[in-house]
């Protein structure tokens, strides 16, 4: 049986002011049924874009120009736009950073899941079962909840009815980005515990993309991590915490004020500045930020394979 | 010694709205804070804990319902009270990017102190520069507006800025949100570095207690526009007295997989203002709640290790903590 | 989802020059707009007769190597007379749309930004004014001033700020809750720093747009005042001068009302292009363009 979600050899460009910007580079990764896949990066990694392009939901002046994007087998970019949008939301769901930018703020609640379910199927549309999904997000009294509407929600509320309406469905995929950066600490807890049970219960793959380690670390079995467009390293998530193999994954797991002991004074930088995307060095993207630079690193640097879905990119890791 | 920032039962309230409603709501209640000189005290809250709109009453962008704001033991009062105020305290916005208008260039945003306050700026690129180097920015960034800089170049600007008149307080409002961690490693460490080498006291306003761990002396942490507990930042983060401020240390995540919280650590959400919890505001999402909890409102009390908490069981907490942290 | 982009740094934003012209309505607009205002600014040097001057002999005479555009029931040289009337219709608009939108952006900035008390009051102005029917006001206005430039603009002014005011009054209210407003403000500056210096460098784009758009609506306005002789007095060259005494003579010379109708109908299409270009250029809803 095929993955629910692969991506494979996927390249996504900006046409800018400024030239060609390369957002993401050829980038594979797979996701199983049952397993949660973070994605794990800084701002200009592309970890964004790539979330878009696996929905193919790029914004304007975005364009793939090579690889696909398998969804259960499928290649999702070479479906006509109807069939895209049919996949979309029956197969693959996203929750994005503001839930509360994804609803209309003059329809209820009750009526938006509604009209989301029904546009798919009548059948999954009943008031029933709308009522039985917000229960499963955590939301008291959801019969009452039907009413209301999204602004009279609290942040952490509108993200779980968002992942209810993600869910209802019974999608195979959820790819959820930045799904805690806008909340408090407590509602942050309550929605990876959320995403953790839904894990267990629900039969999909789940996509986490976060700048935050903790969440990472919280919440994923696998972690790719993402610098200037390429997935630089992937693992487990115990390989990816403990045993880290890319120095940019260690240098910046090492510079999160969260691990970093308080009496130690001064916390630990990446020196240097993310590479201009739209005229991108020759060899390794992170070597001019690099303390364990090789004159190898000139040229582009290998995709070293360690083990099934263990991989690092990097001249001085050895097979 | 008199502390620079001195809060005297500062208290918020917003008129409810409403045809001829005179109505209020409590936003901040009798908050009594101090910063001494050169020292960092951090408040923490969550959203609609009142942390955001006592920054702006600090700064009279907010007006007060009651209590008094002295700045070196002189009460803040009238227009030159505000003005010297302005000057001596500067405020870091939230939003870095958003808090430098858009049309002007770097170098004038940094240098602008100097003119509102008629300040001498005999040569203001110069200023600029200097100012720029300060917090580690190229000169060339001078010309650019705020549109063409990075979070972290931002935020950088906006510390230039509020140092130009060289203040004493400078209040920072969520000074990392928005940014990397390895950038928020870079800002942390320049705030600790101005803090040693120009003597400023820091009022930190934030919910990352990462950050809090790292920069503050002192902790005070806000519930529903209260202080619940009060103290020394090892000693909070170590042995707790109050559920709500053990429940927030519980909350966050911990960037390490082998080290997950198997429990929620706190249920619910923060209740609304409009209506308040009897008894102890806390004890609708309070894991250790009693029937006292629910009846009577604890005061703001001094524990046995002289720390302040608002609960009624804070001696027994903090025990426990103190027996928790023996343990690992 | 714009959130997919907010990770990427993107270069910065090109001028406003550059991104008008390489928008070809935009470009089309800036070119027509430029020439009339060569034409208006050059009318004594290019013009190749006197605009006023009588010369029954050649009256009614067809587009000619002499006349390029004709001679009117004079004998005046037509060309010249559009030429010169090219001076009047854009100093008459620009003059008065100028200081409306002069009037109009201090009004809604003070509006915007000043007190609660002075805000109803300058909302009552503006609101009155507008509610009057723009055609009756400005014929009562010419009626008890007389006809004539000066109370042309007059009217025109009157009529017009309360838009611009408006527009302004908005766009200051929703900008007032900005962070940089309440950085500004919490570093001491005063009202007339933030609102000279923060403000209207934030809040006069949509005015620029709507005033390129509006100077053909005051164009045509001139031109229909003074086709019913409310306007500029003859023989004064406004183009709705030309267009009346065309009119007269629409049997013996038809080509004189198409040849006058020339001038107004490019103005007003530059006018628009332009105002349309900018708005793509400036407006912050266009924004998406920035990707592009």
């Amino acid at each position: 049986m095929s993955a629910p979600l692969s991506v494979e050899n996927l390249s996504v460009v900006y046409r800018v002011a400024g030239g060609i910007l390369q957002a993401v580079r050829d980038v594979s990764l797979s996701v199983q049924r049952g397993e949660v896949l973070g994605i794990m990066g800084e701002s200009g990694c592309g970890k964004s874009t790539l979330a878009a392009a696996m929905i193919n939901l790029l914004p304007v002046g975005a364009e793939i120009r090579q690889g696909g994007v398998r969804i259960n087998g499928t290649d999702m970019l070479k479906l006509p736009p109807a069939a895209q949008r049919a996949l979309r939301g029956q197969s693959v769901a996203m929750v994005f950073q503001d839930p509360m930018t994804a609803f209309n703020p003059v329809l209820t609640i009750g009526r938006q899941l509604a009209d989301f379910a029904g546009a798919h199927d009548p059948a999954r549309a009943t008031p029933d079962r709308l009522v039985a999904m917000l229960a499963r997000v955590g939301i008291p009294n959801p019969a009452r909840f039907l009413d209301r509407y999204p602004h009279e929600l609290s942040g952490g509320m509108r993200q779980r009815v968002a992942i209810a309406a993600a869910l209802l469905m019974q999608p195979d995929v959820l790819i959820a980005d930045e799904p805690t950066t806008a909340l408090d600490v407590t509602m942050e807890a309550q929605i990876i515990h959320l995403l953790r049970d839904l894990r267990t219960s629900f039969d999909g793959a789940i996509v986490i993309v976060t700048h935050h380690l903790g969440v990472i670390a919280e919440l994923c079995d696998r972690v790719a991590v993402m610098y200037a467009g390429e997935v630089v390293e992937e693992g487990t998530v115990d390989a990816i915490f403990h045993a880290a193999l890319h120095p940019y994954t260690r240098a910046l797991l090492a510079c999160d004020p969260a691990v970093v002991d308080p009496s130690s004074g001064r916390l630990p930088t990446i020196a240097g500045r993310i590479p201009d995307l739209t005229a991108l060095p020759p060899g390794c993207a992170f070597l001019t930020r690099c303390t364990m630079a090789l004159p190898a690193c000139h040229n582009p640097p290998p995709r070293v394979l360690l083990a099934e879905g263990r991989s690092v990119l990097c001249h001085r890791v050895q097979p | 010694m008199t502390p620079v920032l001195d809060l005297q039962n500062l208290s918020v309230d917003l008129p409810l709205g409403g045809f001829l409603s005179r109505a209020r709501l409590t936003i901040l209640q009798d908050v009594n804070l101090t910063v001494a000189r050169g020292e960092s005290v951090a408040l923490v809250g969550e959203s609609g804990s009142g942390k955001t709109t006592l920054a702006r009453a600090v700064m009279g962008l907010q007006g007060m319902s009651g209590g008094e704001i002295r700045l070196d033991g002189q009460p803040v009062a009238g227009k030159a009270g505000l003005a010297r105020l302005r000057r001596d305290a500067t405020m870091m916005f939230q939003d870095a990017t958003a808090s430098l208008s858009p049309r002007l260039t770097v170098g004038y945003l940094v240098t602008e102190p100097f003119r509102i306050h008629r300040q001498p700026l005999p040569d203001p690129d110069r200023m600029a520069r200097d100012l720029l180097a300060t917090v580690g920015l190229p000169a060339a960034i001078a010309r650019r507006y705020p549109h063409e800089l990075s979070g972290g170049q931002a935020r950088r600007v906006g510390v230039a800025r509020a140092l130009a008149l060289r203040p004493r307080l400078v209040i920072a409002d969520e000074p990392t949100a928005g940014l990397d961690v390895s950038v928020q490693a870079e800002v942390l460490n320049l705030m600790a570095d101005l803090r040693r080498d120009m003597g400023l006291a820091y009022l930190i306003i934030t919910h990352n207690l990462a950050l809090v761990r790292h920069v503050a002396d002192r902790v005070a942490v806000l519930y529903l526009g209260r202080v619940v507990e009060e103290g020394p930042t090892a000693e909070v983060f170590a042995a707790p007295a109050h559920p709500y401020t053990a429940s927030l240390i519980a909350a966050e995540p911990k960037p390490d997989p082998r080290r997950r919280r198997a429990d929620l650590a706190i249920k619910g959400e923060v209740p609304s203002v409009l209506r308040r919890p009897s008894g102890c505001e806390f004890h609708t999402r309070c894991g250790l709640v009693q029937d006292i909890c629910r009846q009577n409102a604890p005061d703001l009390h001094p524990t046995t290790t002289g720390r302040l908490a608002r609960c009624h069981f804070a001696d027994q907490n903090q025990e426990q903590g103190d027996h928790h942290a023996l343990e690992h | 989802m714009s959130s997919a982009v907010d990770d990427i740094t993107l270069p910065a934003r090109r001028g406003i020059g550059r991104a008008l012209l390489r928008d070809p309505m935009g470009l089309a607009g800036l070119v027509l707009v430029v020439a009339f205002l060569a034409m208006a600014l050059l009318a004594p040097w290019i013009a190749p007769y006197d605009p006023i001057a009588l010369n029954v002999k050649a009256k009614f005479q067809p587009p000619s190597a002499a006349h390029w555009a004709g001679t009117d029931h004079l004998g005046r040289d037509l060309l010249s007379r559009i030429i010169w009337g090219a001076r009047l219709a854009l100093g008459i608009s620009i003059t008065s749309v100028g200081i409306a939108g002069a009037l109009g952006l201090v009004l809604g900035l003070v509006a915007g930004y000043g007190p609660r008390w002075l805000d109803s009051a300058l909302v009552l102005v503006f609101d009155s004014m507008s509610s009057l029917p723009m055609i009756f006001f400005a014929l009562a206005v010419i009626t008890v001033l007389g006809p004539g430039t000066t109370t042309l603009i007059l009217v025109i002014v009157l009529v017009s700020f309360p838009s611009y005011a408006r527009l302004i009054r908005t766009q200051t209210l929703s900008l007032s809750g900005a962070d940089y407003i309440l950085a500004e403000r919490a570093m001491g500056a005063g009202p007339v720093r933030i609102i000279f210096r923060h403000l209207l460098p934030n809040v006069v784009g949509p005015m620029v747009i709507l005033i390129c758009m509006d100077i053909p609506v005051v164009i045509m306005l001139e031109a229909g005042l003074s086709y019913l002789n409310l306007g500029v007095k003859p023989p004064s060259p406004s183009w709705g001068n030309i267009l009346a005494e065309g009119y007269n003579s629409l049997r013996q010379a038809p080509h004189i009302v198409v040849i006058a109708g020339i001038p107004l109908v490019l103005a007003t299409l530059g006018f628009t292009f332009l105002g349309e270009g900018l708005r793509d250029v400036l407006d912050p809803r266009g924004a998406g363009r920035r990707w592009t």
